[in-house]
C-alpha cells in the first residue's frame, strides 16, 4: 500500500514538474537568450547592387529598433549588426565571416543571389539559422538545413507570368528581355521553359548587361520579329530604361514584368504615359494596400530611409517579426529556432502568410499588378501551385 | 536600321564627350584619368541638384553646373596630379582609379542609391521619317557634340592660351623655362576637361538617368574611344566614339546583346593590332 501510494506520489510530482514546465516555456526559454540578443546582417550598401540591399536592411533594422522601443523579446533587446557585401560575391563571403566572428543566434542574407551563395557553405557550417530573400530558384535546393528563404523567387515567377500572359491576356508571341546576371538570365530560363509547355515559344530572347545603357537594338530586334507582348526580368534602374526607351521607339506591346516594373524608384523616373499598362507578378508590395496601417508604415520607413519600401523591404520586415514570434515560444536556442522555422504554417505577416515547404521556402503568395498610369493596382493575389 | 544608326550615334556622341574631356587633361599633363565616367557621373548630379532639387531653370543649372565642375577639376588637380608629378605613370593612373570610387561612394552617401531623371533642356515632340524616330535630346547631343568640337578646336589653336596648352603638353619643362604660366595652363586643362565631364553628365541624366555607378562603364568607353581614334586626336576620338556607338548597335541587334560590352573591347583590340596608334595616332599614342 505504501509502496503503491509512494510509486503514484512520485508519477504525479512528476507529472506536476512536467505540466507546470511546459505551461511556462517562455519563461524559461527567456532566461537561455543572450542580453542583448545579436543579430547579423549582410547586405549591399554600397555598390550597383546598393539600390536592392538597402532595402534589406530597411526591414530588418526597421523591425528591429520598433521591437526595442516595445521592450525588446522578453524584456531582452536585440543587438543588429550589418556588415557590407558590397557587389562582389567574394566581398559577401568576407562579410559572413565577419558576421560570424560575432555569433549571432540568426543571420539576415540579402537578395542577391550570387552572394547568398558564396555565404551559403560558412553559415551551414556554424549551423545559424540563415534567413534569406535571394531569389534564384535554385537557391533552397542546396541541401543546407540551416536557410530559409522569406521572398518569393524566380521559379514561381517563371511559371506564373508565362501563364498569365498565355492564359489570360491571350498573348501568344511574346519577346523576352531580361538583364545579363544570375537574376535575369535564371529567370530568362525558366521563362523560356515555361512558355514551351505552353506552346508559345518567344519570337526573340534578348538580354543586356546591368551597366548597359542603351537597349534600342533589343527592343527593335523583338518589334522587327513580330512580337505581340514583351516579358520584361530586370533591376529598376534598367527596367526604367527599358520602359523609356520602348515609348521613345514608338513600341506598344503589352508589357508584363517583375516587380521592378512596380518600384517607386522606377515609377519616380517614368511620366504616366510610359507607365501606364505595365503588368507585374511579384512579392507583394505595400504601396497598393488600402489597410492605413500599412500606407502608414511605409511612409514611415520612407521618411527614415529616404527610399520607398518595397516587396523586399516587407519581407525582411515581417522576417523579423516572424523570429520574435519564434523565440518568445523556444527560446535562443538555434536548432529549436530551425525546427521552428521549418514548422512555419500560415503566420501572418504584413501582407502575406508564411508557410514553411520542405526546401524551407516560406512564401508562397504573390500579387500581380498593372500599372493605372503610375499608380500600381493590384488585380489580386495568386498562389504558388499546391498552396 | 536607320533606327539603329540614330540610336548607335546618339549613343556614340555620349561617348565622344566622354573622351573629348580625356583628351583635353591628357593632352595637357599626359595623364590619363580614369575617374572621367565619375566626374561625368558628378555633373548629373550637381544638376539634377540644381534643375531638380532647388528647381533652379534648365539655363542656369547648366551654368552652375558648369561652374560647380570647373572647379572640382582644379580640385582634383591639386589631389591628385600634383602630389604625384614626375611619378611612375601606374601610380597616377591607381590614384585616379582610386578617386573614381572616393566619388562614387561620395555620391552613394550625398544622393543615396536611387536613380533620378534630369529633365532635358530641350522640349517637343520627336521627329519621324520612313520609320525613324530621332528624340528633340537625341538632335541635342548631336549639336552640343558639333559645337564642342568646333569650339574646343578653335581654343586650342586659335586663342593665346590655347596654344600655350599646346607648348605644355609638348614639353612642360621648356614651357616653364620660356615663361609660359605652367600650373595656370593646367589648371585651365582640369577645369576645362572636367566641366567637358559635366556636360556630358547633364546629357546623359535625361536619357540613361543618373546614379553613383553610372560612370564607370561611360568612362572605360571613353578611354576605348581615345585609343581607337589614336591618343590624342580630337576629331578621332569623335570619329571613335560614332563608330563604337554604331557598333555596339548593331552588334547587340544582329550578333548577340549578351556581348554588347566585349564588342568595345574587341574594336580596340583589332585596331590597336592593326594599327598601333589607333585609327589617326599621333605619336604620343605611345605615351597610352
Amino acid at each position: 500500500m505504501t509502496s503503491t501510494f509512494f510509486k503514484a506520489s512520485i508519477v504525479g510530482a512528476t507529472a506536476v514538474c512536467l505540466s507546470v514546465a511546459s505551461t511556462h516555456p517562455s519563461r524559461a526559454d527567456a532566461a537561455s537568450c543572450p542580453s542583448p540578443i545579436p543579430l547579423g546582417l549582410t547586405t549591399a550598401l554600397t555598390g550597383n547592387v546598393a539600390l536592392l540591399g538597402t532595402q534589406a536592411r530597411s526591414g530588418v533594422e526597421f523591425a528591429v529598433d520598433e521591437i526595442n522601443a516595445a521592450g525588446g523579446i522578453n524584456g531582452k533587446k536585440l543587438a543588429l549588426t550589418t556588415e557590407d557585401t558590397g557587389s562582389s560575391s567574394t566581398d559577401a563571403l568576407n562579410a559572413m565571416n565577419r558576421i560570424l566572428e560575432g555569433k549571432p543566434l540568426v543571420i539576415f542574407g540579402s537578395m542577391i543571389s550570387p552572394h547568398v551563395f558564396a555565404q551559403t557553405e560558412v553559415v551551414t557550417k556554424s549551423e545559424t539559422p540563415f534567413m534569406v530573400g535571394a531569389t534564384n530558384a535554385k537557391m533552397t535546393s542546396q541541401g543546407s538545413k540551416w536557410m530559409f528563404r522569406i521572398h518569393v523567387h524566380d521559379g514561381q515567377l517563371a511559371d506564373l507570368i508565362p501563364e498569365y500572359l498565355v492564359k489570360t491576356l491571350g498573348k501568344t508571341k511574346p519577346g523576352i528581355i531580361a538583364v545579363a546576371d544570375d537574376y535575369g538570365l535564371g529567370a530568362s530560363r525558366g521563362i523560356q521553359a515555361s512558355l514551351a509547355k505552353l506552346d508559345a515559344n518567344p519570337v526573340s530572347v534578348t538580354s543586356y548587361a546591368p551597366s548597359d545603357k542603351d537597349m534600342s537594338a533589343q527592343l527593335l530586334e523583338i518589334k522587327d520579329k513580330g512580337a505581340d507582348s514583351v516579358i520584361l526580368f530586370g533591376r529598376p534602374a534598367d527596367v526604367t530604361l527599358v520602359v523609356k526607351q520602348m515609348n521613345d521607339l514608338g513600341i506598344k506591346l503589352t508589357m508584363i514584368g517583375n516587380s521592378s516594373l512596380v518600384a517607386q524608384t522606377t515609377l519616380n523616373n517614368l511620366t504616366a504615359a510610359e507607365a501606364d499598362g505595365a503588368y507585374v507578378i511579384g512579392g507583394m508590395i505595400p504601396q497598393t494596400s488600402t489597410d492605413p496601417k500599412i500606407l502608414d508604415w511605409a511612409k514611415r520607413v520612407q521618411d527614415k530611409y529616404k527610399v520607398p519600401p518595397d516587396n523586399f523591404t516587407v519581407s525582411y520586415y515581417d522576417t523579423v517579426y516572424l523570429l520574435k514570434s519564434i523565440i518568445e515560444k523556444t527560446g535562443c536556442d538555434k536548432a529549436a529556432i530551425r525546427d521552428a522555422l521549418a514548422a512555419t504554417k500560415d503566420w501572418k505577416g504584413m501582407l502575406i502568410s508564411y508557410q514553411a515547404n520542405a526546401l524551407g521556402d516560406l512564401a508562397h503568395t504573390l500579387g500581380v499588378y498593372r500599372n493605372k498610369g503610375k499608380t500600381p493596382e493590384l488585380i489580386g493575389p495568386i498562389k504558388e501551385s499546391g498552396f | 536600321m536607320g533606327q539603329l544608326v540614330v540610336n548607335g550615334l546618339a549613343l556614340g556622341s555620349i561617348y565622344a564627350l566622354v573622351a573629348l574631356g580625356l583628351l583635353l587633361i591628357f593632352n595637357t599633363v599626359q595623364i590619363v584619368n580614369f575617374a572621367q565616367g565619375q566626374l561625368l557621373m558628378l555633373g548629373a548630379f550637381i544638376g539634377i541638384s540644381c534643375a531638380v532639387t532647388h528647381e533652379l531653370p534648365m539655363a542656369a543649372a547648366w551654368a552652375v553646373t558648369m561652374a560647380a565642375m570647373a572647379l572640382v577639376g582644379v580640385v582634383f588637380m591639386v589631389l591628385v596630379y600634383f602630389p604625384l608629378r614626375g611619378r611612375p605613370a601606374f601610380l597616377v593612373i591607381l590614384t585616379t582609379i582610386a578617386m573614381g570610387i572616393v566619388l562614387e561612394n561620395l555620391a552613394l552617401i550625398i544622393w543615396g542609391p536611387l536613380p533620378v531623371s534630369l529633365p532635358s533642356p530641350v522640349s517637343g515632340p520627336p521627329l519621324r521619317f520612313a520609320g525613324v524616330v530621332v528624340s528633340m535630346h537625341q538632335l541635342f547631343i548631336f549639336a552640343t557634340l558639333a559645337v564642342i568640337l568646333f569650339l574646343q578646336f578653335v581654343f586650342l589653336t586659335k586663342t593665346r592660351f590655347g596654344i600655350l596648352m599646346q607648348a605644355t603638353a609638348q614639353d612642360l619643362h621648356t614651357a616653364r623655362l620660356v615663361g609660359i604660366p605652367v600650373k595656370r595652363t593646367i589648371a585651365v586643362a582640369f577645369a576645362l576637361g572636367t566641366m567637358l565631364s559635366g556636360i556630358a553628365g547633364l546629357l546623359v541624366a535625361p536619357i540613361f538617368l543618373a546614379e553613383p555607378t553610372m560612370g564607370g562603364s561611360l568612362g572605360l568607353k571613353g578611354f576605348v574611344v581615345s585609343v581607337i581614334g589614336g591618343f590624342g586626336n580630337l576629331p578621332g576620338a569623335v570619329i571613335g566614339g560614332l563608330f563604337l556607338g554604331l557598333i555596339e548597335t548593331f552588334g547587340a541587334r544582329y550578333i548577340s546583346s549578351n556581348f554588347r560590352d566585349a564588342y568595345a573591347f574587341i574594336v580596340m583590340i583589332t585596331v590597336l593590332i592593326v594599327w598601333p596608334r589607333g585609327l589617326f595616332g599621333e605619336k604620343s599614342s605611345e605615351k597610352v
